[in-house]
Formats: structure tokens, sequence, C-alpha cells
């Protein structure tokens, strides 16, 4: 059956403006929540990128120097090896820390270009079986050939992680409450938005129309409600991220400089808060339409 | 054009809307269902239209046999059907011309089409000059003439009106009955449920009595009926 373009676009350009309130309503919900958990997601990857190098319970970093030999480093890896103290152990190269140096350092270009792949130390990253061991194993590396030097600064760490953590789940919990509540009250509207069109859909129904032209120019609307939501959404993340830059690098906050997220993660938020309005809005509006239809 | 074949439908286990129905009403006729409240007639008209399915036997509308007929068929079906009713049911938010002209753009009609059908449509049912107005500017008649332009556009082979003139005065009903058989002229069959006596008594139509779901009387040139 086809659809023409003309009667959808007046259609839903007409329900969109007749319903302006209950529009308004819906868009500006979807916007609220979705900048709401759009900034946790930015929070996250931040302290997901700060706390990057101690992941999965490494207890002590081991930093060669950046011209150690390749029979220096096998020694160390050799030695902990043998160690009984040690659980697992990996070595992080050259190639990768510089990886991780340009994350971690993505907003500070002066910094990122005054250094090279070669001047980055490779590291190895230790997991003990007995976390109290850490000063004893580290000060073993301590005055190794080749090591530059070993951080096992162990309890201020441990805070950091369990901060962050918990931190973590906050925010990821604050972002699915708010999406959820968002999801509810889409559908709400656009459910209140079909209810006063009731008339409307049940003369569609009489005189046959099919209810995919029933349902677009509604799926419509709600997409586009979604879809102005998140942009406005988008909108205000990139707002609060430039504030966030500017509070760090105007005041600075050098402790909050580790959390600053790169370019390419905002834009994967913005990516996700875009669909979200999108999937919202336009799932919302089809379970709400889908009760009318039923005759 | 119509056959039921040992229809029931029951609203809860022990309500019965209709028992056991059967009858045949072939092309071009004009049949009033009559009977009093909650005796089936609305029923009736909403199995018909497919709103509703039989528990059990088969209705035969227009060669489609609907208790049987895939859900995603019902729109293409009902564009064979026209349906009139009690209360109108215009939008009142359009105008009349809108109003007619929706029944042809839900189904994919050209504006162009519409523009040539509408101003037809609204001359026979003798409302041309009040094309822009809204429902609520109407009579009950006018806006019942609406309806049945409406009903009518898509020239369907069967028209079922649901007490069309039950909220209208004795002069507009007449119009509405006039209209009803010029429509029947043209080859379309009508059934109308009605409770108006005078009407069903002085066009002398096949009459078709339902009480407590059952029928009980078919009749050919009928009347309302004796002793009610």
């Amino acid at each position: 059956m086809a659809i023409s373009l003309e009667y959808v676009v007046k259609e839903t350009s007409g329900n969109l403006w007749r319903n302006r309130l209950m529009s308004l309503a819906a868009i500006l919900t979807i916007s609220v929540s979705l900048a709401l958990a759009g900034a946790a997601l930015l929070l996250k990857q931040g302290v997901s990128v700060a706390t990057s190098q101690w992941k999965g319970g490494v207890q002590l970093l081991i930093f060669m120097q950046p011209n150690a030999t390749t029979a220096q480093t096998g020694a160390i890896s050799k030695q902990l090896n043998a160690l009984p103290e040690i659980k697992s152990f990996t070595y992080v190269n050259q190639a990768q820390s510089y990886q991780e140096f340009k994350r971690l350092m993505a907003n500070s270009p002066d910094l990122l270009h005054s250094v090279t792949e070669s001047q980055i130390p490779p590291s190895f990253r230790v997991v003990l079986k007995n976390p109290n061991d850490a000063p004893s194993v580290g000060s073993l590396f301590q005055q190794q050939v080749g090591v530059r030097n070993v951080n096992f600064n162990r309890s201020a760490i441990n805070t950091m992680l369990r901060v962050t953590s918990i931190m973590q789940l906050v925010i990821v919990a604050l972002a699915v409450i708010l999406l959820i509540s968002a999801a509810v009250l889409i559908l709400n509207v656009i459910r209140v938005a079909i209810f006063s069109r009731r008339r409307e859909v049940a003369v569609m129904k009489l005189v046959g129309a099919t209810n995919w032209f029933i349902r677009v120019p509604f799926m419509l609307e709600g997409l586009a409600q979604g879809l102005i939501g998140a942009l406005v959404a988008a909108l205000a993340v990139i707002g609060i991220q430039t504030l966030f830059h500017y509070a760090v690098s105007h005041f600075q906050i050098s402790i909050l400089s580790n959390f600053l997220v790169s370019s390419h993660d905002v834009l994967m938020t913005e990516l996700v808060v875009v669909l979200m309005g999108i999937l919202v809005g336009t799932g919302g509006s089809a379970l709400a339409v889908r009760r009318y239809l039923e005759v | 054009m119509i056959r039921l074949d040992k229809v029931s439908k029951s609203y809860k286990d022990d309500l019965y809307a209709l028992i056991d129905c059967s009858f045949e009403i072939n092309r071009g006729e004009f049949v009033f269902i009559v009977g009093s409240s909650g005796s089936g007639k609305s029923t009736l008209l909403r199995l018909l239209l497919r709103e509703e399915r039989p528990d059990t036997g088969e209705i035969w509308v227009a060669g489609k046999e609907l208790s049987s007929m895939q859900k995603w068929k019902v729109p293409f079906f009902r564009r064979n059907i026209g349906a009139i009713f009690q209360d109108f049911r215009l939008l009142p938010n359009k105008s009349v011309f809108d109003n007619v002209g929706f029944a042809l753009e839900v189904i994919g009609k050209s504006k162009r089409y519409i523009s040539v059908q509408v101003p037809q449509m609204l001359e026979l049912v003798g409302l041309h000059d009040k094309q822009d107005r809204l429902p609520s500017e109407l009579s009950g008649g006018e806006q019942q003439r609406v309806a049945i332009a409406r009903a009518f556009i898509n020239r369907p082979l069967i028209l079922l009106a649901d007490e069309p003139t039950g909220n209208l005065d004795p002069d507009n009903s007449w119009s509405v009955m006039g209209l009803l058989e010029r429509i029947n002229r043209t080859g379309t069959t009508v059934l109308m449920a009605t409770h108006d006596v005078g009407i069903v008594d002085s066009m002398r139509r096949r009459v078709i009595e339902l009480d407590h779901g059952q029928i009980k009387r078919d009749q050919i040139r009928g009347v309302y009926g004796m002793g009610q």
C-alpha cells in the first residue's frame, strides 16, 4: 500500500502543531533525561580513562627505561615468573603505552606533541597474590638494570579505585533510572496524544485505512520528538563538556585533568544520545498506538 | 451479497448477543433489521463490518468469509462497505469537504481525484454550497448527509446503516431515507437497523426482526411488527 509523502508530512507536522504543548512536554522530557544520561556516560568514560592503568587489580607497576634492551626486559620478565608471590603480570610495550598516553593526554595537545613514542617507558603490570607484598616485591625491582621506577603506592591506588568503582556504579544506575523514566514519560505523552485523537483513528479504520497508514504519522511524530529532544540533549552534553574543560584549564584543577575525555568519546556519547532519542520516541509511539488499532 | 450461516456470538459466557442466525441478502436489496434494544442488531452490524468475529458460524460479505479473514485484509475489505451511524462519526475539526475527502485520502487517492469526486458527491447529497463548513455548523440531518457522502464515495457494494435516523426529526429522517433509496437504486445493497416504525411501515421493504439474538421473522415487504 502506497502512502503518499505529502500526506505523511502534512499529517505529522499538523499533529505536532495541534498538540504542541504535549509535543513540547515530550521533547523536554527527552532532552533533560538524555542530557543527564549523556553527562553520566561521559563521566563514566572519564573515570575509566583515568584509571585504565590499574584495571584488573594491578597493584604494582614496573616502568622500564625507554631505552631498555630486550635482554634487560627479558631478565625482569624471567624474575617475575620465578617469584611465588606473583599471581600474574602483563608486559605493555612502548607502542601500547604510547596509545594509552595519547588517550590520557588527549586534551593536552602541547604535551602530547612534545613527547615521541621512543620517550615513553614500557611497563610491567603486576597482580600479586597478597596485596600487602607490594612494597617488598616492589623494592626487589627498584634497583635492577633497565628499571626506571616502581610504583606500588597501593593504598592511594586502592582508595582511588574504590571511589571510582562506586562512582561508576552510581552513575550507571542514575543513567538507567533516568532513561527508563524518560521512556515511560514519552510513552504516556504519546498515549495521551493518541487518546485525544481516538475518534480520528476510529474513523480511519472505518473507511478502510491500513494499520500502517494510521501508525506511520504517529511514529514519525514520536521520532521527531525524540530527535529534537536528543539534539537539545546533545548540545547540552557538549556544553557540559566545554564548561568542565574550561574549568580545568582556567582554574588549573590538575586533579580533574585525568578525567577529561577525548573528542572521540564525546562523539560516541552524542551518537548514543541521539540513537536513544530516536529509539525511545519511535518505539514509545508505536507501543502507544497499538491498542487503538485493535478494532 | 450477504450470507449468515448459523452465526452465534456471545460477549460473556452466558450473555448471547446472537444465537444461530442464518439469512441471505441478495445484491441490490434494501433490508430493515428491527428489534428492541439489546436484540442483537448492533452486534450483527459489527460482525458485518468485521469489527468482531463470530463464535461459531460463517459470515459471507461481498464474496469474502469474515470469520477466517486475515487481519491485514480487513482494511481492504472495509473499502467495499459503507457505514453510517446514529452519531454520524464525523471529524469535528475537519470541514465538510475534508470529512468526505478523508475516505479517499486514507486509501491513497490523489488530491486531484479527490477534488473532482468530493464536489460531485456533495452535489448528490445536496450540500455542495456548504463544503467549507465544519460539522458543528450543520444541522443533524445535514451532518448525516455528509456521513452518507463519505460512506458512498468509494461506491461500496454494501451500505450498512445503524439507526441513521435515530437522532433526526421526521423531515430530516425522510430526506436521509430518500438518499438511501437513491443509493439503493444504483444497485448498492442497503442494510439498515432501525427503531423507526413509521419509516419501516411506509417503505414496505424486506424486514428481518431480531428478538433476544434470534431471528423471529424474515418477511418480504414487511412492516415493523405486530403488537409492538
